[in-house]
């Protein structure tokens, strides 16, 4: 059994965008993960977890 | 093995699993009549073997030996063609008991069935167990089955305990691992990774006393899939360990996962092994 990829999910304190980052990338984003892809800064972290319902509201960050 | 068979690559397609939903795939089969059509599917795109899980009727996993052999039923009366081997799971639902994980394979009997040969956390919020108890328990029924285990790794430590079965008498060789690479908890899932699974499974297990399969959950999906063909290994596929076909793109259908695993087997230089064929590589005496 698996359950899919693991997401840190956030929302950016700035501009308020939703955001996700698979927990395997961690290694590739090093320090930025978690930060918004528009503004940069660190999200406001929301919960983590395998995809919910809700995760398509979450825009996925890879690159 | 055959001499004939070791061009061979078996393509396992893991259509459901017990997680993703309707809404984070529409693509997902979630009911036994769209697991059944799924997996016919996948057999006529050149998968060998269909591993399954069941889903309740409010798509949560389930071990419900009553959908497994609804499913069996559809799959054999809508496509008494499809010689595809089934395995199904034994972990389909964390909250199942050990009874209920096996119940399915004791009526049903198989040709393979999972047995994931070790514990670990569930992502951060739940316990994936497998009790030694639960597994001797488990390596029976299969004995009594004539069940092919598939020995799911998802660390080099669990393939430590395989080698332990063995010595105790509760696995015979040769084994059948799943190499589950890249999942939260277990082992990452990149070509050192997965070349470290083998050579501790070589080590621990003798070279010619396995036969193996791997797949990566996510972004490491290709990495191990290519090497794993690479390597000699067979590859699983499927919505199971992902609903996303490639960045950004949704899986449309899991056959499309086994026509792309198809292609690239066919392109290093290999070929798909046939239900058949699988057999003869794996030893299933059914």
């Amino acid at each position: 059994m698996t359950w899919g990829v693991g997401f840190f999910y956030y929302r950016c304190p700035r501009c308020g965008r939703k955001f996700k980052y698979a927990e395997d990338l961690m290694i590739y984003f090093e320090d930025s993960f978690g930060h918004c892809p528009d503004c940069g800064v660190p999200g406001i972290y929301v919960k983590d977890g395998p995809r919910g319902k809700d995760d398509n509201e979450y825009y996925e960050v890879e690159e | 093995m055959d001499k004939a068979l070791k061009n061979k690559r078996i393509i396992t397609a893991a259509v459901t699993g017990a997680w993703p939903k309707k809404e984070n795939n529409p693509n997902v089969p979630m009911t036994p009549s769209e697991i059944a059509d799924d997996v016919y599917a996948c057999w006529k795109a050149g998968a060998a073997i269909a591993h399954i899980h069941m889903r309740d009727d409010e798509g949560n996993g389930t071990m419900d030996h009553n959908k497994f052999a609804e499913t069996v039923k559809l799959l054999n009366e809508r496509y008494p063609d499809c010689d595809i081997i089934v395995n199904m799971t034994t972990s389909g639902d964390i909250y199942a008991t050990d009874e209920t994980r096996v119940l399915h394979v004791k009526e049903l009997k198989p040709e393979m069935a999972s047995f994931d040969c070790g514990s670990m956390n569930w992502l951060n919020f739940g316990l994936f167990l497998n009790s030694p108890k639960f597994l001797e328990m488990c390596a029976q029924v299969f004995k009594d089955t004539n069940t092919k285990p598939e020995i799911e790794c998802f660390d080099p430590g669990m393939i430590g305990n395989a080698a332990y079965y063995i010595k105790k008498g509760v696995l015979e060789a040769p084994l059948h691992f799943q190499f589950c690479m890249g999942c939260a908890n277990g082992i990452t899932g990149s070509v050192k990774d997965l070349l470290f699974m083998k050579e501790t499974a070589d080590r621990l297990i003798g070279k010619d006393n396995y036969t193996w399969s791997a797949f990566g959950v996510g972004h490491s999906a290709m990495e191990v899939m290519y090497a794993a063909i690479a390597l000699g290994g067979n590859i699983r596929v499927g919505m199971e360990d992902n609903v996303m076909y490639s960045k950004g793109v949704l899986a449309e259908s899991n056959a499309q996962f086994v026509l792309r695993a198809k292609r690239v087997i066919e392109e290093f230089g290999c070929e798909v092994a046939t239900p058949d064929e699988a057999r003869q590589i794996l030893g299933l005496k059914k």
